[in-house]
């Protein structure tokens, strides 16, 4: 039996839209702040793993100087938004990577913070 | 006597009966202790829509201590985990976990005494996992030098402090020569510090058939969180299943106390279970509250309680319910401190 073929077979093909992005920056400066960026409004900073921003953040958490930063869609988006993102974003932030996030059929293919 | 104030969260499933039976043997111990309860879990979420109120949040940072039940944490779907959360939140970065022979436990070997010191807050649980495409996941392993490097100062000052003589980091940097790499090597910066305690690193898969084979080899082992999960469940299975395995999440400033087994939430209400698991926690916090003697009477009053087996609960081979296992423990204390 060749497995790796039934394996394949079994493959289920989803339907993907993209919502929004993760954005992973470096910055000595603290928790960034940011303002609204065409289509993309930030939800949420983490650092480590951590959410901080918004919300609490205990006086005593250990951060590193690389965030996560989630930035969401307020409308449908394409590709071209996203590069088009980056060029506004990289004038003031130093990004190390980015991830495009989709729904799959409707479900989100991303998890949120702690 | 110092008067402390200890926020208890019963948690969820037995969790409540269990907090209730480990309180009444640490209220008997004669240590004055006023309890704030509070809440998390997934009653929280349905009522307040968040794991963890913001009252918990507060009675917590303010007490700087807290005695935790065990919550409930669906798997692949659902809700995060509260736990997880909680140490989030207040950066508990050490999760030390204490595998230690005791009384009545049936086991192989004369002598375990291991000290676990898992990474709490990074690697896989960074909470970073994408649906890359639609048929491939990814999740982002996340190690820092100065979270790596201060878990194990942590654990190298811990056992200077507690006489233990060797330390070890355990890791997989051979195939992930980034990630346990770094950790490996803060491990070993830390380790300058302490020139008098023995130190050396163990692969993770050779350090668990070392486990099963020889467990008294190992005094201390310093763990990233993902292989620290693993081992610390494995250590418990050596000393007696997670009834008996104690927990302390400890950051800077605040440490939370817990057991370490899940909520059993079909054995809710009917006081079946072994509470052992929170008393020894409850123990653990005692010593950290600096309350040496209230900690060594009930400890010695539980396990005279558990080799003498007429009051034990059903998973060491008794009949006695959660409260009567404790009762068994109270009327000990009283006969040791003579009264």
């Amino acid at each position: 039996m060749n497995f790796t073929a039934e394996a394949i077979k079994t493959k289920k093909k989803k339907t993907a839209k993209l919502v929004g992005i993760d954005v992973y920056i470096i910055t000595e400066e603290g928790i960034p702040q940011f303002k609204e960026f065409g289509p993309f409004k930030c939800e949420f900073i983490s650092n480590r793993g951590t959410k901080v921003w918004p919300g609490y953040v205990s006086p005593d958490l250990l951060m590193v100087n690389w965030y996560r930063c989630r930035f969401m869609a307020t409308k449908d988006i394409q590709d071209a938004d996203v590069t088009t993102f980056l060029e506004q974003f990289g004038q003031k932030w130093w990004w190390s990577a980015v991830q495009k996030l989709w729904t799959y059929d409707g479900e989100a293919g991303y998890s949120k913070a702690y | 006597m110092a008067q402390h104030t200890v926020t208890m969260i019963p948690g969820e499933g037995t969790g409540p009966e269990i907090c209730e039976a480990v309180r009444m043997v640490i209220d008997a111990s004669g240590v004055d202790i006023r309890w704030e309860y509070e809440e998390i879990g997934l009653d929280c979420l349905d009522q307040h829509g968040t794991l963890l109120p913001d009252k918990t949040i507060q009675s917590i940072a303010k007490n700087k201590v807290a005695l935790k039940g065990p919550t409930t944490t669906p798997v692949g779907t659902g809700h995060k985990s509260a736990n997880v959360t909680l140490r989030k939140v207040f950066d508990l970065y050490a999760n030390v976990r204490p595998a230690k022979l005791i009384p009545v436990v049936k086991r192989p070997w004369d002598h375990i005494d291991i000290l676990n010191f898992r990474e709490n807050t990074e690697d896989s649980y960074a909470a970073i996992e994408h649906m890359v495409s639609d048929e491939v996941a990814q999740c982002l392993k996340v190690i820092t030098w100065p979270g790596s490097y201060r878990i194990a100062d942590f654990a190298f000052q811990w056992a200077q402090t507690h006489g233990r003589k060797k330390v070890y980091c355990v890791h997989k940097a051979n195939i992930m020569k980034m990630t346990d790499g770094l950790f490996m090597d803060a491990f070993k910066e830390a380790a300058k510090k302490y020139p008098d305690i023995e130190t050396g690193d163990v692969i993770v898969d050779n350090c668990c058939m070392q486990l099963v084979r020889n467990p008294a080899q190992f005094d201390c082992l310093v763990l990233p969180n993902l292989y620290g999960d693993i081992i610390t469940d494995l250590c418990a299975g050596l000393v007696g299943g997670l009834g008996f395995a104690p927990g302390a999440n400890v950051g800077d400033n605040c440490a939370i106390f817990e057991a370490v087994h899940g909520s059993a939430p079909k054995y809710a209400g009917l006081k079946k279970v072994n509470p052992s698991a929170v008393l020894i926690s409850g123990i653990m916090m005692l010593r950290w509250l600096k309350e040496e003697q209230a900690a060594n009477l009930i400890e010695k009053s539980m396990f005279a309680v558990l080799d003498e087996k007429k009051h034990v609960t059903y998973d060491v081979g008794g009949t006695a319910k959660t409260d009567e296992y404790a009762q068994a423990i109270v009327d000990k204390m009283g006969v040791m401190a003579g009264k």
